[in-house]
């Protein structure tokens, strides 16, 4: 049996990704045009061999829910493991109320069920590789109560606004955890990723509800730093936070550049996702595509440069998409152009010939809308 | 089973050895095609679209790939609690040596306990090599309302082309009155597609007999059909139309996987309500580099281009380095052809790696190169 189970944590409500976060929950994103974030945070569980694991759903968990489905795709034993999907966030999007700590309670009866030692708890907004199986070991090894994964980043001025930072002493005991409100470039951005044992994280979730009823969990862990062994485990590779618009638009430009996804995609560490079971995608005789990812179930005629391309697209004749992602099932009709965009899933461009945005601000065209 | 009663028996035991060295290690409906297919995808994605639950597929040589293949029915969505997808080879029984199957009826045959078990009153017997798609419950209404002991699909072929196939002869109402199997001078142009619904008690009792019959080829096409017309069968034909191909050839192959170029190509694999399903490999998307120039290719996820690829198919995981050139050819799962090098009408085998600058394959050959080794580049 495995040592921990796994829980993949809603983003909170510190975090809101404009526009996009209307239809669904952050770890529900495309991400590089055929997966989505929260394939990240599993795939790290299943590779890691956690088949028991608990992905929290906040609002409009349908498409997290369908994605999911019954695990299968993860790797996950259908027998042994098991992918629970657990709601919780009854109130409204903003509510204060609406912390991990309050859903984590709703749910303590599964929680307490589980029969593994320990729990690693991922985020579903948050893209990068890590081996809890090495987390797991380091942290019994330490003889810590609670293991934290951080990043050390020197951008933390302008990126990981919103994300939590921790304070290290030199042995990389966790001194506090505290909100990274952009004031300095270098910091150890938190992971939102722990491991403790699960009775300790019980016992957590209790002090929290007994203190205040808006604690998350970072929170009550911040606050328990004197009194427990908290410490620090740096994570190295592709570390990226979803916590805005742009920071989601960078997340996949980055993996444009085929070099990049060496540090993502390891040939040992399967990222799994959903089979949608598209058919290859055809390149017309018109097409001129560079520089690019496309995904399967596409039609090209027209010109893709710097740009991804989900699953299922059609880029009619005489149209050019530039430095723009292009969400799964969307069209883009004849002599549009299209740069600085984000495509939302199921939009059809075939009016307005004109989608030009900033670089730094990328546009927005919403799920589904016509233009 | 209950949805129309009827269960499906792919054959696929045939090694298909016209297409030489692709099928050395595996069976002809294991071959890949369409980017990201293998053949045997399509009667049994056929078979899960049309409703059939149950389907038996009758392997033999090389078996392993294509058994381990298969028998994954939750690819096809064939995998819910009264469904499946059953590999059934050849096996030492009670009462009888081990044997192979001595002909396509034979293999049936020597599943009729298989069959039994599910109590079917119509039995579909498909061919594990051919790409098309068709919906078998149509024909099977077809076969209910002719109150017919056997159907056969059937395709219009150009008449010039017919002494090459099963032809069926019919009457005006579609009921088959005559067989010819490659006749030198056809009466018809409706070709056998190897696609039957019997009849299931009927068929059983004709394949009790026919294991007995000791001069019978024990086949469909030269025993089966031909006892039940001379019987006095009701056989009628259901005409099919739309792409119907059989791969016999590494230039047919070749053929029906450029046949996906054009975009309004009869087979339409981008018709979402009818997919073909298959494995889901782990891959990355397409990437697409920034020297690369793409014209009229037909490429799935995996692939990673930074040269010129123009009128080809590219399967799972092809490479096709900086300056290369991949000119009408398909490049099959995992192939690379490095830096600088330049294929040409070729069909470049799964794994096999073209070298630095090496020149493989002539625009004006007539017969399309099979690579199915690696090839030396020049420095």
């Amino acid at each position: 049996m495995a040592k921990a189970f796994g829980i993949v944590n809603t983003s909170g409500n510190h975090i809101w990704v404009e526009g996009m976060q209307d239809y669904r929950p952050i770890g529900a994103f495309s991400f590089l045009g055929r997966y989505r974030i929260t394939d990240f945070p599993i795939s790290n569980m299943s590779n890691s061999d956690i088949d028991r694991i608990q992905v929290y759903a906040g609002s409009n968990p349908r498409s997290l829910i369908e994605h999911l489905g019954s695990g299968r795709h993860y790797n996950i034993n259908s027998k042994r493991g098991k992918l629970q999907i657990l709601f919780a966030e009854s109130q409204a999007k903003n509510d204060i109320y609406n912390t991990d700590i309050a859903a984590f309670w709703e749910n303590l009866d599964s929680i307490q069920k589980m029969k593994e030692e320990y729990v690693v708890i991922a985020p579903n907004h948050m893209i990068y590789v890590m081996s809890f199986r090495k987390l797991l070991k380091e942290h019994e090894k330490s003889g810590a109560d609670i293991t934290l994964l951080y990043h050390s980043v020197d951008n933390a001025n302008t990126d990981y606004l919103n994300c939590n930072y921790l304070t290290l002493n030199r042995q990389n005991g966790v001194l506090s955890v505290s909100t990274n409100r952009g004031t300095e470039p270098n910091r150890d951005i938190f992971m939102d990723t722990y491991v403790m044992k699960k009775d300790l994280f019980i016992e957590l979730i209790q002090r929290a509800r007994a203190l205040s009823s808006m604690y998350t969990l970072a929170q009550i862990v911040n606050i328990q730093c004197e009194e427990l062994d908290i410490r620090g485990y740096k994570h190295e590779g592709y570390f990226a936070a979803v916590t805005n618009f742009k920071s989601y638009y960078d997340a996949n430009m980055k993996m444009i550049d085929y070099e990049n996804t060496k540090e993502l995609f390891l040939p040992e560490w399967p990222i799994y996702t959903r089979t949608n079971d598209s058919c290859p995608t055809q390149y017309c005789e018109t097409a001129n595509v560079k520089g690019s990812v496309v995904s399967n179930g596409c039609v090209i005629e027209g010109t893709v440069e710097n740009s991804i391309i989900g699953r299922g697209c059609v880029i009619k004749k005489g149209t050019v998409i530039k430095n723009s992602i292009i969400l799964p099932s969307s069209r883009v009709d004849e002599n549009i152009h299209v740069e600085n965009y984000v495509v939302g899933k199921h939009s059809k461009v075939i009016h307005c010939k004109e989608l030009i945005a900033d670089v730094d601000t990328p546009g927005y065209v919403r799920r589904g809308d016509t233009l | 089973m209950k949805k129309n009663n009827m269960l499906a028996m792919i054959l696929a035991g045939g090694r298909g050895s016209r297409l030489h060295d692709l099928t050395n290690k595996v069976a002809k409906p294991a071959v890949s095609y369409g980017g990201k297919y293998r053949i045997v995808d399509f009667p049994l994605s056929n078979c899960a679209n049309s409703g059939i639950d149950i389907v038996g597929v009758l392997t033999q040589y090389e078996s392993i790939l294509l058994n381990s293949y298969v028998a994954a029915g939750g690819r096809w969505g064939l995998d819910a609690k009264d469904s499946g997808v059953f590999v059934l080879p050849p096996r030492e029984k009670a009462d009888a040596n081990l044997d192979v199957y001595r002909g396509t009826a034979d293999a049936i045959s020597q599943n009729i306990d298989f069959i039994d078990a599910y109590e079917p009153e119509y039995v579909l017997i498909l061919s594990g090599d051919h790409i098309y798609k068709m919906d078998y419950a149509d024909m099977l209404s077809e076969h209910i309302e002719n109150n017919a002991d056997a159907t056969i699909a059937v395709i219009e072929v150009p008449i010039k082309e017919a002494s090459r196939f099963g032809i069926m002869n019919t009457n005006e109402t579609g009921r088959i009155v005559e067989f010819e199997e490659k006749p030198s001078v056809p009466k018809s142009n409706l070709a056998s597609m190897g696609i039957y619904i019997f009849t299931w008690k009927l068929l059983r009792q004709m394949l009790v007999e026919d294991m007995e019959k000791e001069d019978s080829n024990h086949d469909f096409g030269k025993d089966i059909i031909p006892a039940l017309l001379n019987n006095g069968g009701n056989l009628f034909a259901y005409k099919f139309k739309g792409y119907w191909k059989d791969v016999g050839t590494i230039d047919s192959l070749w053929e029906a996987n450029m046949d996906l170029l054009d975009g309004n190509n009869e087979l339409d694999l981008g018709d979402s309500s009818w997919k073909i399903y298959t494995e889901d490999i782990t891959t990355l998307p397409q990437y697409i580099g920034a020297n690369a120039k793409i014209k009229r290719a037909y490429i799935t996820q995996g692939c990673v281009i930074n040269g010129e690829v123009k009128n080809s198919v590219l399967f799972t995981g092809a490479k096709v380095g900086n300056g290369a050139k991949v000119l009408d050819t398909v490049l099959m799962p995992n192939s690379v052809v490095e830096d600088g090098a330049v294929v040409n009408r070729a069909l470049i085998a799964d794994g096999v790696k073209i070298g630095k600058g090496a020149i493989v394959g002539s625009a004006d050959s007539e017969n399309i190169l099979l690579v199915a080794a690696d090839i030396k580049g020049v420095e």
